[in-house]
């Protein structure tokens, strides 16, 4: 980048938190490193990035360790059983969601609207054009569905695309789901036999994958990205490093795992109007983006065991919910506890 | 599938997701709500609360 550019660039977008992307650098991994036999669409790994499949392969997730030089992971989808066919509806993709609150300094919607660059560093054993696409979610899902290409294989490359600005699709300032980021792999023809995008344009699902790299085709395709960022303005600027503490807790907004066990429990205290009751309020590291959907588990107790649906929570927000558990039989124990305690409140 | 979950004071105010056990509350800016209120609207019935 010229030293004009880089100072254009400064006018225009702020010298802090200018990535629009929480964990571009694929750093936070709550639920773990690894998932194996995924078929289907879920949050398996790296925080904020979901894997999006139907009826296309089976894959294996990683945070992997295979990264460019100034990064430490990637998200990396390996194919372990492949679609050589895949039938017109299937799809599989990378997404990555965002909250309304986060874009509202694109000014979408306005004569002021911004335009943005999308960054990130991509590998794969195939090479080819790719799509990547952007869906406005507030706006009937009006989308831009640019290519890049990955020119050789089993190499990491870094790539650019340009991102013009929307004067005409107003963004909800609220926390639900804005504009979706996609980076597709493979798809059937119903998102694939369309042309690709350049400008926001009416939603039209064959424009989706128009540049279809197939991964997924054969087993053992992958494919990793990395170094992710989106930023107002038309530059691609050096990747923006925040410190790990501050990528975790904007992550923990949408999902959290305490990591319990070996020793570190959330004990359930006896209330005073039964005996058989125990109950104690969990505190979020960070407002939730909403009341989250929990899983409660490893309960253990001296002497007694839990009534069905025990422990479960109820009575919560995004900031505290209540744990509850009612005991079955012995009643009379002194203690009991928790050893696995999860939250997601995702998009 | 889901199941109904009653409060301390016997109010249904979550539901069970069978799959993975993890309790969803009633709170329209949940996605996994969202989900359960279209598995509704598909005709589905969620087993009932324990009494």
């Amino acid at each position: 980048m010229t030293q004009a550019a880089v100072l254009a660039q400064l006018g225009n977008t702020p010298l802090g938190m200018r990535n629009l992307i929480i964990n571009g650098a694929m750093q936070i991994a709550q639920r773990g490193t690894q998932s194996t036999g995924i078929t289907t669409t879920g949050f398996s790994t790296v925080d904020h990035f979901r894997t999006s499949l139907s009826s296309l392969g089976t894959w294996t997730e990683d945070q992997s360790t295979d990264a460019p030089s100034g990064f430490s992971n990637s998200f990396k989808l390996t194919c372990t059983t492949a679609d050589a066919s895949p039938a017109a509806g299937d799809v599989a993709y990378i997404r990555y969601m965002f909250e309304g609150f986060e874009l509202q300094n694109l000014a979408y919607g306005t004569s002021s609207a911004k335009p943005m660059t999308l960054s990130f560093w991509v590998k794969s054993n195939k090479t080819g054009s790719a799509s990547v696409q952007l869906l406005q979610n507030d706006n009937s899902s009006k989308n831009i569905s640019p290519s890049y290409t990955i020119s050789s294989a089993d190499t990491w490359e870094y790539k650019t695309i340009s991102i013009p600005a929307d004067t005409a699709g107003n963004i909800d300032n609220d926390n639900g789901p804005a504009v979706s980021l996609i980076w597709w792999l493979n798809s059937g023809s119903t998102y694939s036999s369309g042309s690709t995008q350049t400008s926001w344009s009416t939603y039209s699902a064959a424009d989706s994958n128009a540049a279809n790299l197939g991964i997924g085709g054969s087993t053992s395709d992958y494919f990793a990205i990395t170094g992710v960022q989106l930023e107002v303005g038309s530059v691609a600027t050096e990747f923006e490093r925040r410190p790990y503490g501050t990528e975790l807790a904007l992550c923990q907004r949408y999902y959290w795992n305490p990591n319990l066990g070996g020793g570190n429990y959330f004990w359930m205290h006896p209330i005073s109007y039964g005996a058989g009751f125990r109950r104690f309020t969990v505190i979020f590291p960070v407002r939730m983006r909403a009341t989250p959907t929990c899983t409660v588990g490893g309960v253990a107790t001296n002497g007694g065991s839990f009534a069905t649906n025990s422990p479960r929570t109820e009575a919560g927000g995004s900031t505290t919910i209540i744990c509850v558990g009612d005991l079955a039989s012995g009643a009379g124990g002194e203690f009991s506890y928790i050893t696995e305690f999860k939250a997601s409140a995702e998009l | 599938m889901y199941k109904l979950v009653n409060d301390s004071l016997g109010n249904n105010n979550s539901v069970l997701r069978l799959s993975d056990n993890a309790f969803i509350p009633f709170d329209p800016d949940n996605t996994d709500y969202q989900e359960y209120l279209e598995w509704l609207a598909e005709g589905n019935t969620p087993e009932p609360a324990d009494e």
